[in-house]
């Protein structure tokens, strides 16, 4: 045997094996815990068939702007000329001139298809979760525009300001495999999200 | 401390303040949010209707007494026929009720011809029965992608509303498929049906024309029996004489002379136009309906009563012409 190599003393060598079986113990456990917490999140959720459309998301939400916005089923959506989630209830003309437009914050964004239909696209670093346009398009369309909270943003705060001052009731934690809740007849596997 | 005459004591001011502030927020906020009345979508302005032009009073109701109600006619007795769960309810002309037809499935709109046949549209096919409740055919369906909303009998046949589809289809009295109507064809200056939202309505004029809601495009257009468009009129507008929304209207009548009824949602009002489309007075405001009010379905009868669904109150309403539009 080389004198190089020396055998590794029995309590040596229970040390290191010791050490090693631990370290393999934190990292396998914390992958595991992170892996179930994963599984078991919960995040908060508003449920648009019970929104009201009140305001409050957009000044009480922590963050400015809100974690809040508007989001657009395209599945639902009829791609109106006169897109009331779009257009003031009395516009002067079907065009994007800002006094024509419903949106305070000018977030919704219209884009010609083919006569007589438009595509309408949340612009969300913009929209501050108001729901004015929510309201529009529920009040004569299809209601199509909803609003959701946005988990790359909101901070899921353990007591939500927004959920406590909902007065509709509309929101509460979901799992965060599932963390958007749709409009009834609305399939999430057609969605186009804007 | 001694004050002098234009001194406010500190606490004073404050409570001063504060009102202030309260009554500067409670004329500025909506709802509570903190937001201005520029963040608000507000209709109330535009549900008003001004007295005068209201030309029609509620003579009665009848209650139908199904869970859900969908569809209106009335035949040439003035018999009511009302499609709702898997049912049709028959009303005689002054509201009692004379019988019940079974349904094979969800009726959604009917239409009754002279010869006494019932037709029942269900969600993607037509089926046929008699007075007595037989069934005596039921129709090809139209694909799973149909949503049947109309149907009315005319001299061309039965024509049968498709807004899944965007078409009407045209049938004789057998069932046979006659031919497509409404669908754009630049060729035949043919525009074609935008429906956003699932309401095709139909009607027959009293020139025999098919007159069909283009929703989307805020008008009615009449087709002859061969596809061809013969007029068109409507316009886009929240005002009491156009169609508000993205899509209205959503349902039509004509009247014994000529004239046209029409009902919208968004704002729900029933309204009556020349049978040049000139708009006459109104039927009902937007207060005689909840605010959500939707799928208002209109028939008329011999004496030129309109006859109103409205599925929120389950009931068919009846309108009668006023003597004198004095408000």
């Amino acid at each position: 045997m080389p004198e190089d190599r020396k055998p590794i003393p029995r309590r040596e060598f229970l040390r290191v094996g010791v050490r090693g079986v631990a370290l393999a113990a934190v990292v396998g456990g914390t992958g595991y815990l992170a892996t179930r917490s994963r599984e078991a999140r919960y995040v908060w959720q508003l449920d648009p068939s019970k929104c009201t459309q009140c305001g409050k998301c957009a000044t009480n939400c922590v963050l400015k702007p809100s974690a809040v916005k508007c989001v657009h089923a395209f599945a639902m959506c009829g791609y109106c000329e006169l897109c009331t989630g779009y257009f003031e209830p009395e516009p002067n003309a079907l065009t994007t001139a800002a006094e024509n437009q419903l949106c305070p914050v000018a977030a919704l964004k219209r884009t010609f298809v083919e006569d007589p239909y438009f595509e309408y696209e949340v612009d969300e670093p913009l929209c501050i979760g108001c729901g004015k346009c929510v309201e529009g398009c529920r009040s004569f369309g299809n209601g199509s525009l909803f609003l959701q909270v946005r988990h790359d943003r909101c901070l899921n705060c353990n007591e939500c300001a927004i959920a406590a001052a909902c007065p509709a009731n509309a929101f509460s934690r979901v799992p965060a495999t599932q963390g958007y809740l749709y409009r009834p007849g609305y399939s999430p596997a057609t969605r186009k999200e804007g | 401390m001694k004050h002098s005459r234009f001194q406010i004591p500190d606490s004073r001011l404050a409570g001063i303040l504060a009102a202030c502030l309260l009554a500067a927020a409670g004329c500025s906020e909506e709802k509570g949010s903190g937001l201005g009345k520029d963040f608000s979508y507000d209709l109330t302005e535009l549900r008003k209707v001004e007295p005068h032009l209201i030309g029609y009073d509620e003579a009665g109701t009848i209650s139908v007494p199904l869970k859900e109600v969908r569809g209106l006619a009335v035949d040439a007795k003035d018999r009511v026929f009302v499609a709702g769960d898997d049912v049709v309810a028959v009303f005689d002309r002054e509201g009692k009720r004379e019988a019940e037809i079974k349904a094979g499935s969800a009726s959604r709109c009917l239409a009754v011809a002279a010869d006494g046949t019932l037709y029942v549209g269900m969600k993607d096919h037509v089926e046929a029965y008699s007075l007595k409740g037989d069934r005596k055919v039921v129709w090809e369906s139209l694909g799973e992608k149909a949503l049947i909303t109309s149907i009315v009998v005319g001299e061309g046949g039965v024509f049968v509303a498709d807004a899944g589809n965007r078409v009407v289809v045209r049938y004789d009295l057998a069932g046979k498929q006659l031919g497509l109507i409404g669908r754009k064809d630049e060729a035949r200056d043919i525009p074609g049906f935008v429906v956003p939202s699932p309401h095709l309505d139909l009607a027959v004029g009293r020139d025999g024309l098919l007159w069909v809601v283009n929703p989307g495009r805020h008008k009615l257009q009449a087709f002859t029996a061969d596809g061809d468009l013969e007029a068109s009129w409507g316009k886009a507008s929240a005002g009491i004489e156009g169609f508000s929304g993205c899509c209205n209207p959503t349902d039509i009548a004509v009247l014994p002379d000529g004239r046209f009824v029409t009902a919208e949602k968004g704002i729900p009002r029933v309204k009556v136009y020349s049978a040049e489309g000139v708009f006459e007075c109104v039927v009902a405001a937007p207060d005689r309906f909840g605010k959500d009010a939707v799928g208002l379905d209109l028939a008329v009868d011999s004496l030129g009563r309109v006859l109103v669904l409205d599925p929120q109150a389950k009931k068919v309403r009846v309108f009668v012409r006023r003597k004198r539009m004095d408000g």
